[in-house]
């Protein structure tokens, strides 16, 4: 193949040779005029002037652009974090029968809350219309665990035996009060969709430690209730390029849909095809300039890579039963909760810096006692097996372990009360979140509510503090990380967000 | 309103001010080279050059009143400036005078005394603007003094410097001088000498040592800039977080006056970056932001120097290398697990970069005893993964001299309990991995 073979697929039709002329013509002014403005601007203020503006270019090269300046100083301090691993309990888990221990509850049960508390704030039409909001205590005991002597649920047998590595937030609040805000704000830092997620901000920011694997890894679990849907756009990229978004693992044969080569096809034609495809699409990016071609350059050799790279990591089969034992019985049915907690392990023992499992399910508007505790069961043993296999493998060390969901539940029970039966709508002033691992404090609570876990009486933590927090881990100081979109520079956190330092080990 | 109006054409006199001088320089120039042949037609011109020095002299005065009214400057200068300045509008007025119809024959007779009076009127412009330039930039602003004034001493080191004969006093002067000095004393307040600085201004005690509350500068200087109380005022150059830290420093310590070096300040490291920036020693790239924002300790054994070059040269041999800080550089290298026969080729470059190796990873390499014999060279490692290879008791010596060395991973290896015994002497040491040895 001549090196001007490819000349015969440049279309020639009389746009094309417009458009190429037209992108010729700025080109030039683009170039010309900034590198003349440029020079004016460096003998007006000098050099040394020009060196400390924050913000402005300070590299001779007239090619660095912004997202290259802002990236380049990343990162910003020594991170303690390497990977991440969140465990997102989608549906919003009530803090009431799993951390908040709230014994003063107990003698109020069914009486109705003191409108002192609530101070007219905003329900959700669920529940807004109730005649009486009756309180109800937690269905399920409390007892203190580990040197912290923290209170932990009976629901939460495993996890109270390692709560002596979690750092308990008990202060988290949000602003939204329904599911999919809620989780958007989460994952986004804004209700509205089109933002790109934490993991694609982590990807965007760091880059990969792994070539042969995506950045950010994404793992739902199949043996969860699916009362609240899980869209993919929680793992996308927004208006970063594409290659940083959350790729989804599935169970089962194909983990990565339309990775495998079609029948009778080998990976030597596989390689050509991928090699030639590249070249046509270098050659659709000349005239257009549109990263996303980039993009999809990028993501075709990183699935070629994943060809091998993913079956590997996706076989559990090699791992001792000892280790399925911890995890717990359901951990070798593949897609279940402990099975990905294993997963999750082995995409971080190979580097892989993000990686988000969800589980749903934990949205209980009624019949609360019993959908607790199978979520509970569900997940309870296999999420504290993750921290002691992580710890012991040393790879605590620089992983950072996050367990929540989008918001908590409230003291009173929506529906009507039953003595041994009652559910709890949507809270986001306040409820309970835990990390661990690298960079946080461990065998600490943060933050207090009041008696009736409704508001926050002490060290609050926003999401977007608790963002702000995790990228700090990571090195990046949220204020820094920045990406220019429509006009205007967008970050994970808005405006928003303060470190919590208190957390910080 | 009227204030208002008041305080407007108060602020033009430094504009209208330059005015008189122009004209009545003109006029007196015009007079004199008049009495060449050459220039003697400018004669003629000179009543119509003096009438607009004298009316532009009198806007100027009335103008300068106005602006005395704002008050705030040193009331002796300010004092002899006015009188001065109406005497050169009277002067000018009369000279003027002298020029039209009814005394012009007189003036004409004795044209040298009367051209005498306009070298007075030279002197007296000279006299006027002097005091005024006194009063905006200072008496010591343009002195005969600076002739003979040597250049302050530069402290070579941080160490060496005074706190606040060669760090506060100065960046008081360059940031707040301009207004707050003897001769001006907006707000009523002078920083230019401690004495002055402890008197305070109208609003109170300026600084109060201990105190950042009763502290009016710090307060000022701190509030945002959109107040109109922030200090510097409007199109004036903000303090850099630097210096913010710095005055906040000196404050906190209970204001460290005469002959105080920074060597002997306790626990002042924290400020000393700031104060070398200051001063313009050492390294002039220091980036404040970052300094601000990062609170963890950075070990000052890692060299500052560093060629960027050998990350290219070790990435290309396929290792992983993440770089945690920029400056001082500080590194996470892994060594992808089963190259260990890449170790020949890459050890050169291990071996000058091991100062700047902060984590490494040498996991699952197949790697014995004598094959990590560098690892006493990275004596600033915090993080070190080993785990996964054929390593024996004899490594602890190679690593007994990891100062900084926080956790060790020691897994899968055959390490026995007397290897991990011996390790229990390091200083820094916090998490060693022993999970699952391998037995020989």
């Amino acid at each position: 193949m001549s090196d001007n073979h490819h000349e015969s697929f440049r279309l020639h039709s009389p746009e094309f040779d417009q458009l190429n002329k037209r992108l010729d013509r700025r080109n030039f002014l683009t170039k010309t005029s900034l590198g003349l403005g440029a020079l004016a601007l460096g003998s007006l203020i000098g050099n040394r002037v020009l060196g400390k503006v924050p913000g402005a270019v300070t590299n001779d090269h007239a090619t660095v652009t912004l997202e290259e300046e802002i990236l380049r100083a990343i990162p910003h301090f020594a991170p303690k974090a390497k990977r991440v691993v969140y465990l997102f309990m989608s549906g919003g888990p009530s803090q009431f029968e799993t951390f908040d221990y709230k014994p003063k509850l107990a003698g109020m049960f069914g009486q109705s809350l003191p409108d002192s508390v609530r101070q007219g704030q905003r329900l959700t039409a669920m529940s807004a219309n109730q005649s009486i909001f009756p309180v109800v205590p937690s269905a399920y005991k409390f007892s203190q665990y580990g040197e912290s002597q923290t209170w932990i649920s009976e629901l939460l047998p495993h996890t109270a035996r390692v709560v002596d590595d979690l750092c308990i937030i008990k202060s988290i609040h949000s602003e939204a009060i329904n599911h999919d805000p809620a989780i958007t704000f989460f994952q986004t830092g804004t209700q509205l969709p089109g933002r790109p997620s934490i993991g694609s901000w982590v990807s965007y920011g760091l880059g990969s430690d792994n070539k042969n694997l995506p950045t950010f890894i994404v793992l739902v679990s199949k043996n969860a209730v699916k009362d609240q849907p899980l869209y993919s756009r929680l793992w996308g990229n927004g208006f970063l390029p594409s290659e940083h978004q959350g790729v989804q693992f599935r169970a089962g044969k194909d983990p990565v849909l339309f990775l495998d080569n079609p029948e009778g096809y080998d990976g030597k034609d596989r390689k050509e095809m991928l090699d030639y495809l590249s070249k046509l699409n270098t050659m659709q990016n000349e005239p257009y300039g549109d990263p996303e071609v980039q993009a999809r350059i990028s993501q075709y050799e990183m699935a070629y890579r994943m060809q091998t790279s993913v079956p590997e990591v996706m076989d559990t089969s090699g791992e001792p039963d000892e280790v399925f034992e911890l995890y717990g019985p359901d951990s070798r049915d593949s897609g279940t909760y402990a099975a990905n907690c294993i997963l999750a392990r082995k995409l971080l023992e190979k580097d892989v810096k993000f990686v988000q499992l969800y589980h749903q399910g934990w949205d209980h508007h009624g019949g609360l006692p019993a959908g607790i505790k199978k979520q509970c069961k569900d997940t309870d043993q296999a999420t504290a097996a993750l921290i002691k296999d992580l710890k012991r493998r040393g790879l605590l060390e620089d992983t950072l372990v996050i367990w929540g969901g989008e918001f908590g539940r409230t003291v009173y029970s929506q529906g009507k009360l039953q003595t041994n039966d009652y559910g709890r709508d949507h809270h986001p002033r306040c409820f309970t979140m835990w990390m661990a691992g690298a960079g946080v404090k461990p065998g600490i609570s943060y933050g207090e509510t009041d008696d009736f876990s409704y508001n926050i009486v002490k060290n609050p933590v926003h999401v977007h503090d608790f963002q702000a927090t995790l990228m700090h881990l990571m090195g990046v100081d949220h204020e820094r990380l920045t990406f220019k979109f429509q006009g205007r520079r967008f970050r994970l956190t808005d405006v928003q967000g303060n470190v919590v330092r208190d957390i910080l080990s | 309103m009227l204030l208002n109006i008041t305080t407007f054409t108060g602020h033009l006199h430094p504009l209208i001010v330059h005015l008189p001088i122009g004209f009545l320089l003109l006029a007196i120039l015009f007079e004199l080279v008049s009495y060449f042949n050459r220039f003697k037609e400018l004669k003629v011109a000179v009543p119509f050059t003096l009438f607009l020095g004298f009316v532009t002299a009198t806007l100027a005065s009335v103008f300068g009143y106005l602006l005395s009214l704002g008050g705030d400057y040193d009331p002796q200068i300010l004092s002899d400036h006015k009188i001065a300045g109406i005497a050169l509008a009277v002067v000018s007025g009369l000279l003027f005078l002298l020029t039209t119809p009814p005394f012009k024959k007189t003036v004409e007779a004795n044209r040298r005394l009367f051209s005498a009076a306009y070298v007075i009127l030279f002197f007296l412009v000279n006299y006027t603007g002097h005091l005024g330039g006194s009063l905006t930039h200072g008496s010591d602003y343009l002195s005969l003094d600076l002739i003979s004034e040597k250049a302050p001493q530069k402290p070579l080191k941080v160490e060496e410097a005074l706190l606040f004969e060669d760090v506060v006093q100065p960046l008081l002067n360059k940031r707040c001088a301009q207004c707050h000095r003897d001769g001006k004393l907006k707000g009523e307040l002078s920083v230019q000498s401690f004495v002055a600085l402890m008197k305070g201004g109208k609003s109170g005690l300026a600084v109060v040592g201990g105190s950042l509350e009763k502290s009016e500068l710090y307060k000022r200087i701190t509030l945002d800039p959109s107040n109109e109380k922030h200090m510097p005022a409007d199109g004036k150059t903000p303090l850099t977080p630097g210096e913010t830290s710095l005055i906040k420093w000196w404050i906190e310590k209970g204001m460290a006056m005469k002959g105080i070096k920074m060597g002997d300040l306790k626990d002042a490291d924290e400020i000393k970056p700031f104060a070398a920036q200051f001063l313009e020693l050492g390294e002039s790239s220091i980036n404040t932001e970052v300094i601000t924002k990062s609170e963890n300790k950075i070990n000052p054994d890692i060299p500052s120097v560093f060629n960027s070059g050998l990350i290219d040269s070790l990435r290309n041999e396929g290792l992983n290398v993440r770089i945690m800080l920029h400056q001082p550089v500080m590194l996470d290298i892994t060594i992808p697990a089963g190259s260990g026969n890449k170790m020949n080729r890459i050890i050169g470059n291990l071996k000058t970069i091991a100062k700047n190796v902060i984590w490494l990873n040498l996991s699952n390499n197949g790697l014995t005893d004598t094959d990590v014999d560098f690892l006493p060279l990275m004596t600033n490692l915090e993080k070190l993964r080993l785990e996964k290879n054929p390593l024996t008791d004899q490594i602890t010596k190679a690593l007994l001299g990891l100062n900084h060395l926080e956790a060790l991973n020691l897994n899968e290896t055959k390490i026995t309990r007397a290897g991990l015994e011996k390790l229990k002497q390091m200083p820094n040491l916090k998490r060693v991995y022993s999970w699952k040895p391998v037995n020989k």
